[in-house]
């Protein structure tokens, strides 16, 4: 298996009146293709700030982050957003006016990655492979449950054909049973279709499940 | 697929509340814009539509209003003498410089005058016709009626005449007097079809017309035959070379009918080359130089001869009546001091005021309605904009670009504009035409009250007859505000314009958004 996302040098601070606070202290670290990860660590870490760099969604202050050996910088955020990774978020960040079939197809629209003719047929299959009927697949997500809803952000992130998978909190506002299911996704994303999963988690039953658990501590990460 | 077009169509359908209420907005703005774009219009459409009716002719002429006041500045008597002596007139040369414009079609560079005839003039049917204009009793105590002229002449320098380029005059027998006739004082005439019936003329025969009255030879008889001059001598004989009809005819219904005499008459009217009618005067001249050698003496009869070239009337037809005031404005600074090209502008203008003064404050209002749709719209954009911030950070966290979000934005907004401004299409008609017709009744109204009276010189001419009378009421007859496809093609494009300065401010603030921030903001 080959590294996914390598994590060099990373530093990241912000400042808070006259005291600079690092968060993030020459963090270096490999991620394997196909892995299920959880990064686990006490509130105030800087889990979802590392998070958030690792998906492109903000800016380190110095080090690299390289996509199967690509540097972010040269494929570019936006363009890694919508190629390369998915995001599930702990509030699930559906768009709200549109039904579940159609937040799949947002992602589907907007990804340059091949996929087949018929993305209304495999938003569909990718709906009904997290638990979602088509009939639930064509609801307003603010009809749905949060289980339901988290479901749909899983089959979201995978829509663009990607490989790599964040999830910040992806059971924090689900009851235990549904957690289990959403576990479940996760490890079945990572074992038969070989996806990377990288979640951010509070939970031990997450943390269980998944292969390589990994502690945000001081800055650093370090394998558990 | 679900790009941004499609996703801005379902927040539409989806927020039905929020785009109703922006909807009614454009609605609004809608209905006014179209409220002073439709007056402004339908003022410009009338005015065009008038100006179209009216014939595009332009007169060559003495401005004597500007040169009476002149005048009446000068308060030394010598200067006042030899301000007279040098009494404009038409220049020659600039009257047929003017003629090779390329708008120019047709141009009369023409002399007319009164002539008597002891044919039968064709009859006016009015009660002043035989009147003569007064009486005098001779040495041998024998009273003897003025006998008035009965013939108009035409005489024009070139052939082309304009009522013939219109097709007014239509030759209905022989032909029109030539070039050849022209630079020869041919003794040719052209007469209308009725004088001819009258006096049963044709092609070939001859008419004697005269430019003294019988009557004023008999009172001053003794002086000619002194100086060797018989009544013969003041008479022109002219061989008719066409007969022309013309639809051109008095109007019994004038207010001056009744006083009117046959030589005013357009049936009455002779057309001749002007260089004839020229040489007919020096008759004239020749004769009463004989006659009164003292009125003559030191004058120099080349110099005569020379200025009776100088035009009466010097009119232009021009290829399109909305040229005119471009071709007025073009020639303007080549005429001499107190010269002037007359479009009949000034009677137009005049009555076109109300309909100005509206348009004026019809643009004021549209363009203080579409600032303030543009701050309202920027204003109502961008405080939904904060309640779509988490909307827009999951679209920028899958990837969508921010120029697509924007594009969204955009897309909404126009499609709302577009139902908006089709609502208002449909009532601002109304609105407009009845707001309109009000406002033109109320302006007509107070125009008429505070007219004040011009203070101009009456002189006579006949140049007028070239213009075509319009009325107040033909303008504003012409005045309907309509929805045109046109008008409703600025409305739209004036809508998408509003939209795409309304969301300048929005994008911008989408642009400045982090995704990472409102995502964790959200969570």
């Amino acid at each position: 298996m080959g590294t996914i996302l390598k994590l060099e040098d990373i530093c990241y601070g912000y400042t808070d009146g006259n005291y600079k606070r690092e968060i993030l202290k020459h963090l270096s670290y490999e991620f394997e293709e196909g892995t299920f990860y959880t990064i686990l660590g006490p509130s105030g870490s800087g889990k979802t700030t590392l998070l958030s760099i690792m998906a492109g969604l903000d800016k380190q202050e110095s080090g690299s982050l390289y996509f199967q050996g690509e540097n972010l910088n040269d494929i570019g955020l936006n363009r890694y957003r919508r190629n390369k990774i998915g995001v599930v978020f702990q509030s699930y960040n559906l768009i709200s006016y549109l039904t579940g079939l159609e937040n799949i197809l947002t992602a589907m629209t907007e990804t340059d990655n091949p996929l087949p003719s018929n993305r209304k047929e495999l938003a569909y299959a990718l709906l009904n492979m997290v638990g979602i009927a088509d009939t639930k697949a064509d609801r307003m997500v603010t009809h749905l449950s949060g289980g339901e809803q988290q479901r749909i952000a899983i089959a979201r992130a995978i829509a663009g054909n990607v490989d790599l998978i964040f999830a910040d909190e992806p059971t924090g506002n689900l009851d235990t049973d549904t957690e289990k299911e959403i576990i479940r996704l996760f490890q079945m994303l990572s074992e038969q279709y070989g996806k990377t999963i990288i979640a951010v988690t509070h939970s031990n039953e997450v943390s269980r499940f998944s292969d390589h658990r990994i502690l945000l501590r001081n800055g650093v990460l370090n394998d558990l | 697929m679900m790009n941004f077009f499609a996703r801005g169509i379902r927040y539409i359908v989806r927020k039905p509340t929020k785009s109703l209420l922006l909807a009614i907005t454009f609605f609004l703005i809608g209905n006014l814009v179209i409220l002073g774009m439709g007056i402004s219009q339908a003022s410009d459409n009338a005015k065009t539509l008038t100006r179209k009716k009216m014939r595009a002719v332009v007169s060559y002429e003495v401005d004597y209003n500007s040169f009476w006041n002149y005048l009446d500045n000068i308060e030394d008597s010598d200067e006042y003498e030899e301000a007279v002596r040098q009494f404009p007139s038409i220049d020659r040369e600039t009257a047929v410089r003017l003629s090779e414009d390329e708008r120019v079609i047709a141009f009369n560079y023409m002399q007319t005058n009164i002539a008597y005839t002891t044919l039968d003039h064709v009859p006016l049917g009015n009660e002043s016709e035989d009147r003569g204009y007064g009486s005098y009793i001779d040495e041998n105590g024998e009273e003897h009626e003025y006998i008035e002229p009965n013939l108009m002449i035409y005489a024009n320098f070139y052939p082309d005449m304009i009522e013939l380029e219109e097709g007014t005059y239509t030759i209905v027998d022989g032909r029109w007097y030539s070039q050849n006739d022209i630079d020869t004082a041919a003794k040719v005439v052209c007469i209308t079809q009725e004088f001819a019936e009258v006096n049963a003329l044709s092609v070939g025969d001859t008419i004697t017309i005269s430019n003294n009255s019988p009557s004023e030879f008999e009172m001053d008889r003794s002086t000619y035959e002194a100086a060797g001059v018989t009544e013969d001598d003041f008479n022109l004989e002219l061989e008719v070379i066409g007969i022309y009809s013309t639809p051109e005819d008095v109007d019994p219904s004038s207010e001056n009918f009744r006083w009117m005499s046959p030589y005013e008459s357009p049936k009455n009217r002779i057309q001749m080359p002007m260089s004839t009618q020229v040489e007919f005067n020096l008759q004239m001249v020749e004769i009463m130089s004989k006659a009164h050698p003292d009125w003559y003496e030191g004058a120099d009869m080349d110099e005569i001869r020379e200025s009776s070239y100088t035009p009466s009337k010097v009119i232009y037809l021009l290829d399109d009546p909305l040229n005119v005031d471009e071709f007025v404005a073009d020639h303007t600074k080549e005429l001499g001091e107190y010269l002037k090209l007359n479009a009949n502008n000034d009677t137009f203008r005049k009555m076109a005021r109300p309909l100005d003064t509206m348009s004026f404050f019809a643009n004021i209002v549209v363009w203080i309605v579409v600032i303030n749709a543009i701050v309202i719209i920027s204003l109502v954009t961008a405080l939904t904009l904060k309640t779509r911030e988490y909307e827009i950070g999951v679209l920028l966290s899958i990837g969508v670009s921010k120029l697509k979000v924007i594009a969204q934005l955009f897309v909404e907004l126009i499609i709302v504009a577009f139902i908006g401004f089709a609502g208002a299409c449909l009532s601002g008609s109304l609105i407009a035409g009845k707001v309109g017709e009000t406002v033109l009744e109320f302006q007509t109204a107070s125009d008429a009250q505070y007219e004040t009276e011009d203070n101009n010189y009456y002189v006579w001419s006949d140049s007028t007859d070239y213009f075509t009378t319009v009325t107040q009421e033909d303008l504003l007859s012409e005045y309907h505000v309509a929805v045109s496809p046109l008008l409703i093609g600025e409305i739209f494009l004036l809508g998408t314009g509003v939209v795409l300065i309304a969301i300048v401010i929005p994008s911008v603030m989408i642009m400045r958004l982090n995704p990472k921030q409102i995502l964790l903001e959200q969570n």
